[in-house]
């Protein structure tokens, strides 16, 4: 719908650069007229965003309110009245100029195309043998960014780069082929992170660690999944400190997104591995990618003075508990001690019970801004139970993970002790390599 | 003799002759390479060239604010609360010198980065003069 009226922006300065540039040249196209307030604005005491009113407009240096109404009322330039296709369409170079190495992998960390580790470069005998991993025609595109962010178009060979890159070997490429096309991982101003969950036979045929140090700097494959990731993440998505990439803190997690693979060896009857659960053969070779922020580590190992589900219960409680999504991940030994101590059969089972159990208070959970952004949505639109929840006191208690479903379990570890995290990653459903060998 | 190698005895990048200015700033090492011979290596390109976005004009701007209908949009930008403090201060001073003008704050239903239809449908119904959208960051 199109009104044809003029609407302007505002936000804090760091928003505005984006949209005056990356956005406009490659997403919007539209050249928004914008007002900025400092940085940061929400989280601010009420009289910090109302003194914004009668301050400055950080981009013109004017009192905010004469850039609105100029911004409202100044005639067009003659900028803001082109449309069509823009000119200066830059085309895809497929080999760089030849260089030394030491040139080259300068050009790769200015370019920030790596994770500024060191890399191999790709070749086009390294990329094309990684090419052949697979059966996809190297120009195939696998995935088209088309929505905030820019446009661009992944193909299997830009995979293939950034698989060479972080050290895989073609054997990897079908598992990195797949994990791609949930490329760029999740980022934002908050401190995303990213978490991939290896399952099915594909663990032993690529000697994936889901024993002692699972989650450790202690594997090949482990470490280069994750890593490739990481990097096809950054070339896809254009992912430049500062340009578009724009985490406050960022994590530590995007070097590696807690690559790992269950232990389902050591499941206890009756627990079903992830892929299982998601509806999937044992046999199916699968990778299941989902985004968050926060894990909590049991420290110690488990004590018998307080039930386990007990203490993960109780960590639970400083979760978000964004989209009822939380992540379990325990050791065998852990497993075996809910199932056989406390009677939990199956992994729903324990995932039910946390749903009914951890509670926190709603002014807790209306007090984290990632709730704020995705369910006051809902409880604006009346949705429950999120309308009911806006209305009570700050000190009522609330069940947040409303979903069990949400709520994953995935075991993993050495059974060198019985230690577990709590983490709030949403798994998303798992995705079969085989589709992409 | 071939050209590329003849950059790289100057110390310049040939990368530099191809468009990367940064890579000027250190005279070459040569590397050996079983494959080239020459020190230089070839790779693919990782970088994948953004798509310039079609163009869309602005609307034409109000002559001025005197007895018009402007719509605050929140975003709800990590919740709307700061969002709604910061319009209502911009309503009371709007109002102050323009005593015509009518102002309505509301808040996005779809959150930051949907459409709100609700609120465009109001918007024709309401025949909206300008609208100012935020507040984010």
């Amino acid at each position: 719908m199109q009104l044809r009226i003029p609407a302007i922006g505002v936000s804090s300065a760091n928003v505005v650069h984006y949209g005056l540039d990356y956005d406009f040249k490659y997403s919007n196209g539209m050249p928004v007229r914008y007002v900025a307030v400092p940085f940061p604005f929400t989280g601010q005491p009420k009289a910090v965003d109302v003194g914004y009113v009668t301050g400055k407009d950080v981009l013109s240096g004017q009192p905010l309110m004469t850039a609105v109404i100029k911004a409202l009322t100044d005639p067009l330039t003659a900028e803001e009245k082109i449309s069509g296709a823009p000119e200066g369409q830059a085309s895809d170079t497929r080999l760089l100029p030849s260089d030394t190495d030491e040139n080259l992998r300068r050009l790769f960390e200015d370019k920030g195309w790596t994770d500024y580790n060191w890399v191999k470069l790709p070749t086009e005998k390294l990329v094309t043998e990684m090419v052949n991993g697979t059966s996809r025609k190297p120009g195939e595109v696998i995935k088209s960014i088309d929505i905030t962010g820019g446009s661009r178009q992944l193909t299997v060979e830009k995979v293939a780069i950034a698989a060479v890159m972080a050290g895989a070997s073609p054997d990897h490429f079908p598992l990195i082929l797949a994990l791609a096309t949930q490329a760029p991982f999740g980022n934002s101003t908050s401190s995303m992170a990213n978490m991939i969950v290896i399952n099915g036979p594909i663990r032993k045929r690529l000697n994936f660690n889901c024993g002692t140090n699972a989650l450790g700097p202690y594997n090949r494959s482990n470490a280069v999944v994750g890593r490739a990731f990481t990097i096809v993440s950054k070339i896809v998505g254009d992912l430049r400190n500062n340009v578009n990439a724009w985490e406050s803190l960022g994590s530590n997690l995007q070097y590696n997104n807690l690559c790992f693979a269950e232990n389902e060896e050591n499941l206890p009857e009756g627990w079903d591995p992830l892929h299982v659960q998601m509806g999937f053969k044992p046999n199916d070779d699968v990778v299941s990618v989902g985004i968050g922020w926060t894990s909590v580590s049991s420290v110690g190992g488990s004590q018998s003075l307080y039930p386990t589900h007990f203490l993960i219960r109780d960590y639970m409680r400083s979760l978000s508990a964004s989209g009822s999504a939380a992540t379990i991940l325990m050791d065998p030994t852990v497993a075996a001690l809910l199932k056989d101590t406390h009677g939990f059969k199956t992994k729903a089972q324990l995932a039910e019970w946390f749903s009914q159990n951890v509670e926190k208070t709603a002014g807790s959970y209306w007090g984290n801004g990632v709730i704020q952004s995705t369910a006051v949505p809902f409880a604006l639109q009346g949705l429950e139970p999120y309308a009911s929840w806006k209305k009570l006191p700050d000190d009522t208690l609330i069940k947040p993970f409303t979903n069990p479903g949400a709520i994953r379990v995935v075991v993993t570890g050495g059974k060198v002790q019985t230690t577990w995290f709590v983490t709030d990653f949403g798994l998303r459903r798992g995705l079969k390599v085989d589709d992409w060998a | 003799m071939e050209r590329r190698k003849m950059l790289t005895m100057l110390g310049l990048s040939p990368a530099l002759v191809a468009g990367y200015p940064a890579y000027a700033r250190t005279a070459v090492k040569a590397v050996p390479d079983s494959s080239s011979g020459d020190g230089l290596i070839t790779v693919l390109n990782p970088g994948i060239p953004n798509k310039l976005a079609t163009r869309y004009p602005l609307a034409p701007p109000l002559d001025n604010l005197e007895d018009k209908t402007i719509y605050m949009i929140n975003l709800s930008w990590e919740g709307p609360d700061a969002g709604n403090y910061f319009y209502g201060a911009m309503r009371e001073w709007l109002a102050q010198r323009y005593p015509g003008i009518k102002t309505s704050l509301k808040v996005t239903a779809d959150g930051m980065f949907g459409l709100d239809p609700a609120i465009l449908k109001e918007m024709t119904a309401n025949k909206a003069d300008g609208a100012i959208v935020g507040v984010a960051g």
